[in-house]
């Protein structure tokens, strides 16, 4: 179920929060994902389903946007109750810990303590899985494994890092498992390893090559390191493995869905429908797509309707009046021909969500843009939220 | 030339960073410009960006080909991949072993799996393209190198990588790399850090701890910040007032053909209100952050052209 043209998107949306067990929400930096995952799993818990907004964004945006200032790799609870949350709902968020998933897993899968120890002891394994970019998108799906399976919550909304790391991260669990295989790395280290210096025979000329090449390049310190960290692997690929294919099975599911968001803005609406077609081309079950921060000229026409006294105003401020006029609608007129573009390119009808009154980062922020993304059915402080619209 | 840019420009590299969205791609080509403007040679380096800061200056795309643009003006759009395979090209002389390598499935898999390579061999071509000397004299090809790093977060890690990796790689040519690549964004002499930002709480909130973490893990200090988007008085005093009182009242009634009152006095209060974000925000960097803030208009406008980017050149200079 997709927001196909001719659905109302808001309706698709609000059914797959109350369907759904994954939610991955992705797009480009900046256009307010975090805020959309945020809200999205504010709402599943209002509606009574037991909620975790997870991000794997190392920035604290997450933490930010509800109003907190920190979150750890461990989720913590978040009191809702003044929302009216419906009977067993909860609201749960927390943050990407690569170190500790990356050490977790590590403990999980080693053959033996001694395996654990050299492992989690390497040089390579250290700088690899704290400070490098990258590990991230590869625990990333370590994780939402681990808590699709957690019994304490119904629904994962993951929050995911900007567009093109987004993209690494569908990639993660192939890309680990061809790190870390047999057929790739170890073949030609293991040999050298074993041997213990340079001159040794390797299975083939290609292989031999790339040692040559890796050892002139990353020297022999490196290279040692490196070796001895594929070695302690061994006996770990066919778990890793086993792993990344269930994630793959996992998003690929029924109960797990894709959202797209995105803003208006012609550029990073080029962005969007880069990652759609990405994700078509990798199967991703796409749910929709939320466009934030619409510019308010776009609704231009309520603000007819309300009859107001007729006032003549001085010159001077009917002009600059008409000069902001002016400007906003120049920048909404670009926002709706993109918007065109996106739909007939996608066959997806967007959910469009107005710039709010302010700048969203606490709870009940986060419910006035729940509110409007599910077409403010609640009262609540949806008043403030449909003032936005206006 | 204003003090703030002055200093920018009488250094050889430039990093722009900040959270996605914040229009480090427009400043960084503003900047391009206003080096430009006063007779530098400058390059604008982006990376894997797909939609380049060369459309901005009029100029189709450029791809992974370093192009002239404008008169002495330059930019590319790196390709990690490609910087990977002409670094093995540049390293293995032989062409025919080259080739072989980079035919082989191994290295392929090895280049899009091994953490923090890519980001590695990136740092290392903006180093190289900074170090470029021509003519007899042995001159800098760039007097000023302009690198838009990737967003905060990512960016953040991405600057950590050359510590990452002098620390993994004691020896040999990759390890001695990180180590001059760290060196160079260490150097408050060669590099400036600029901060970019737009006046919202996570953009802000971001940016400052980019700035706490660059110095603190990294080393890095950061030299100016930059905060886009501002939304600029556009009404008097009296004229907010007036426009409050009238809303108040419920005005409405014609304003111009085809516009009301009421909606010019909507898109007031909506004015009033982006201001009152923009002056708590730079109120707030200026507070934190400590370093020479330049702030940047929102700009209102269709599309974004060389109009717009000399204007916010223009504006850079008044710094």
């Amino acid at each position: 179920v997709s927001a196909r043209r001719g659905r109302d998107p808001g309706a698709v949306l609000a059914h797959a929060l109350e369907e759904r067990r994954i939610l991955v929400v992705c797009g480009s930096g900046g256009v307010g994902k975090t805020t959309t995952a945020a809200a999205l799993g504010l709402e599943a818990a209002r509606r009574g389903r037991r909620a975790l907004v997870c991000t794997i964004d190392p920035s604290r945006r997450l933490a930010t946007s509800l109003g907190l200032t920190q979150l750890t790799g461990k989720p913590r609870a978040l009191d809702i109750r003044r929302f009216d949350p419906a009977e067993g709902g909860t609201l749960h968020a927390m943050t990407l810990d690569t170190q500790g998933t990356f050490d977790g897993l590590v403990e999980r899968y080693a053959p033996s303590s001694e395996a654990k120890k050299r492992i989690l002891g390497n040089r390579f394994y250290r700088e690899v899985s704290a400070a490098l970019a990258g590990s991230h998108e590869y625990m990333a799906m370590e994780k939402l494994l681990d808590l699709s399976e957690d019994e304490r919550f119904d629904l994962v909304v993951l929050d995911t890092p900007p567009t093109r790391h987004a993209l690494d991260f569908l990639e993660a669990p192939e890309r680990l498992t061809a790190f870390l295989d047999t057929s790739v790395l170890r073949f030609f280290l293991k040999p050298y390893f074993l041997a213990g210096r340079l001159t040794i025979k390797v299975a083939t000329k290609t292989g031999a090559l790339a040692l040559r090449l890796v050892d002139r390049f990353l020297g022999l310190d490196f290279l040692r390191d490196l070796s001895e960290f594929f070695l302690a692997f061994e006996g770990m690929y066919d778990g890793f493995k086993e792993r990344a294919s269930r994630v793959h099975d996992l998003l690929r599911d029924e109960t797990a869905a894709f959202l797209l968001v995105s803003n208006p803005a012609p550029s990073v609406l080029a962005e969007a429908l880069y990652f759609h077609r990405r994700l078509r081309e990798k199967e991703m079950p796409l749910l929709g797509i939320v466009v934030n921060r619409v510019h308010p000229a776009e609704n231009r026409s309520r603000a007819r309707t309300t009859a107001g006294r007729t006032v003549k105003v001085r010159p001077e401020l009917g002009q600059k009046l008409v000069s902001l006029l002016r400007d906003e609608q120049a920048v909404a007129r670009a926002e709706r021909k993109s918007l065109q573009r996106l739909e007939v390119e996608t066959g997806l009808t967007p959910l469009l969500v107005p710039e709010m009154e302010s700048d969203v980062h606490d709870l009940r922020a986060l419910r006035e843009v729940a509110a409007v993304l599910f077409g403010g059915l609640e009262a609540g402080n949806g008043a403030s939220a449909a003032g936005a619209r206006r | 030339v204003a003090p703030l840019l002055e200093d920018l420009l009488s250094r050889r590299l430039v990093v722009l960073s900040g959270k996605g969205g914040v229009g480090k791609s427009l400043v960084g080509t503003a900047l391009a410009m206003a080096a430009r403007e006063r007779g530098k040679n400058v390059l604008l380096v982006e990376i894997d960006s797909p939609v380049e800061a060369a459309r901005y200056l009029g100029a189709a795309p450029v791809g992974p080909v370093l192009s002239e643009v404008r008169p002495g003006l330059f930019t590319v759009n790196l390709d990690p991949q490609g910087v990977m395979d002409e670094y093995v090209r540049g390293s293995v002389k032989l062409d025919l072993i080259a080739r072989r390598i980079l035919e082989s499935p191994i290295y392929r898999r090895f280049f899009a799996a091994a953490p923090g390579l890519k980001e590695l061999m990136l740092l290392g071509k903006v180093m190289v393209l900074e170090e470029e000397r021509t003519g007899l004299a042995r001159r800098p090809r760039f007097d000023l190198v302009i690198l838009d790093a990737p967003a905060t977060g990512h960016g953040l890690q991405f600057l950590k990588v050359p510590l990452a990796a002098s620390r993994a790689i004691p020896v040999g040519p990759v390890g001695s790399n990180a180590r001059r690549i760290l060196a160079l964004l260490r150097d408050p002499a060669r590099t400036a850090l600029v901060i970019v930002a737009i006046p919202e709480e996570m953009a802000v909130v971001e940016a400052l701890d980019l700035q706490r973490t660059a110095a603190d893990e990294i080393g890095v200090k950061a030299r100016a910040f930059v905060l886009n988007a501002c939304h600029e008085r556009r009404l008097t005093e009296e004229q907010e007032a007036e426009a409050l009182r009238l809303s108040a009242r419920k005005a409405g009634g014609p304003l111009a053909p085809g516009l009301r009152l009421e909606e010019g006095l909507a898109a007031a209060r909506r004015h009033m209100r982006k201001r009152k974000l923009t002056r708590f925000y730079e109120a707030r960097v200026r507070r934190s952050a400590r370093l020479p803030l330049v702030t940047l208009p929102y700009l209102f406008r269709e599309e974004i052209g060389p109009d717009e980017v000399r204007l916010l050149a223009g504006r850079l200079g008044e710094a």
